[in-house]
């Protein structure tokens, strides 16, 4: 009775599959230089109309914003890929690196006083000015490109909006939807005090206890015990005269 | 004291209220010292009187209506002792001496000047060091005398000048 185990029956079964295995291999070679090809094709118009519109995209901040969202819309992130041709041809990948660090400088000197809080438009006006007058203008969008490739180094860096305002914190303490409800109070005056809490967001005491606690514990609020009355709380980071100095 | 550029913390109203939080308590001492150095700098002062200090535009911005507490005032003075920038005059504590720089920084500033002008091996008065005219535009130009003297001493311990009675020399 021939069961298929002997020696010839193994043998036979080998060839075979190494032939499937051949077979299969040169499959993947073809797709794999016909996706090369295709690959070639697509980066060298990239390249060519990166290198048509080099000096567009580094000069100007509404083009970069077009760019960017180009890419994004294909697949390519310009900026994950810095030792590529991205880098090689814009120097994007350097400008969105050469940017975090300009900001992490900004947010430390600044931390002392506003407690790792900073409204995007001061760190804007701040970013400008140490790059000095001569450099590419900067908008609030890499910014918040470059701030977003700064959360590799750890959830350090988080852009919080309150109201109509983009503030970036800096430091790692979580800030709760209250802290930012807060802060949203204090937009305008730059100061904030229990009973207007109470009376705009309807806390109960103990509630407004505990936040405004929290924000003075991480250096983010001062107190005033002179305004006359109750105690109020202020926010450097939300503070003008601080801004311009 | 209009040419004065106060620091934007001074402007802050919680600046007056002495901070609870340590760390923010720390923000605040540095700025205080620093603006009360640079303050008495600025007004060429030399000693602080507490009672007058309460109401000096230093410790009382008006314009935000707000003020430090006396409380306040002295934890600041204290904070200065520690760093060797005040000194009491009394047990009381009403009068202090002030040195926005320490007398051995007062020690290089005058050095410095002398060797420019080429003035080691000579001997100057007290007087023209500190009220001469070849010494109107350095920031030693009308120190007090016992400031004068503690700065030299520095400078004689380390063999850059000898005091005498009513003078200095200079190596």
């Amino acid at each position: 009775m021939r069961r298929g185990t002997g020696v010839g029956a193994i043998k036979n079964k080998n060839l075979a599959q190494a032939r499937y295995k051949d077979k299969g291999s040169v499959i993947a070679e073809d797709q794999f230089s016909q996706m090369t090809k295709q690959m070639d094709v697509f980066k060298k118009n990239l390249e060519e109309f990166a290198a048509k519109h080099k000096e567009d995209i580094r000069k100007d901040p509404q083009f970069r914003l077009q760019f960017q969202e180009m890419c994004a819309s294909i697949g390519v992130d310009p900026l994950a890929s810095s030792k590529g041709f991205w880098a090689e041809m814009l120097g994007v990948g350097d400008f969105y690196y050469e940017l975090g660090v300009q900001i992490v400088e900004v947010c430390l000197a600044t931390s002392h006083r506003n407690g790792g809080l900073i409204s995007l438009e001061e760190l804007r006006d701040r970013v400008v000015a140490s790059r000095g007058r001569t450099s590419q203008d900067i908008s609030y969008d890499d910014l918040l490109r470059a701030i977003k490739k700064l959360r590799i180094l750890g959830n350090g860096f988080t852009v919080l909006t309150v109201g109509i305002l983009q503030l970036v914190q800096s430091v790692p303490g979580e800030l709760t939807m209250d802290h930012t409800n807060i802060l949203q109070c204090a937009q305008k005056s730059g100061h904030v005090s229990k009973s207007q809490l109470h009376k705009e967001l309807k806390w109960e005491a103990e509630r407004a206890h505990r936040a405004l606690d929290f924000l003075v514990k991480e250096s983010m609020a001062w107190v005033d015990d002179q305004a006359g009355g109750e105690r109020l709380y202020w926010f450097p980071s939300l503070f003008p005269a601080a801004a311009a100095s | 004291m209009a040419d004065f550029e106060w620091p934007w913390q001074y402007k802050f109203p919680p600046f007056f209220t002495i901070q609870p939080n340590l760390e923010t308590r720390k923000k605040q001492m540095e700025a205080w010292c620093s603006l009360v150095l640079t303050y008495q700098r600025h007004t060429k002062k030399y000693s602080l009187d507490v009672t007058e200090a309460q109401s000096s535009p230093l410790f009382h911005n008006k314009a935000i209506s707000r003020k430090l507490s006396l409380d306040g005032i002295y934890t600041i003075l204290d904070e200065l002792k520690k760093r060797g920038h005040i000194e009491w005059q009394d047990k009381v504590r009403k009068q202090c001496l002030v040195m926005w720089r320490t007398p051995e920084e007062w020690g290089k500033v005058i050095y410095s000047w002398v060797s420019a002008n080429g003035m080691n091996n000579t001997v100057c008065t007290f007087y023209e060091l500190t009220e001469g005219d070849s010494t109107t535009n350095q920031e030693f130009h009308g120190m007090e005398k016992w400031l004068l003297l503690r700065a030299l001493k520095t400078l004689e311990a380390q063999h850059k000048a000898a005091v005498m009675d009513e003078g200095v020399k200079f190596f």
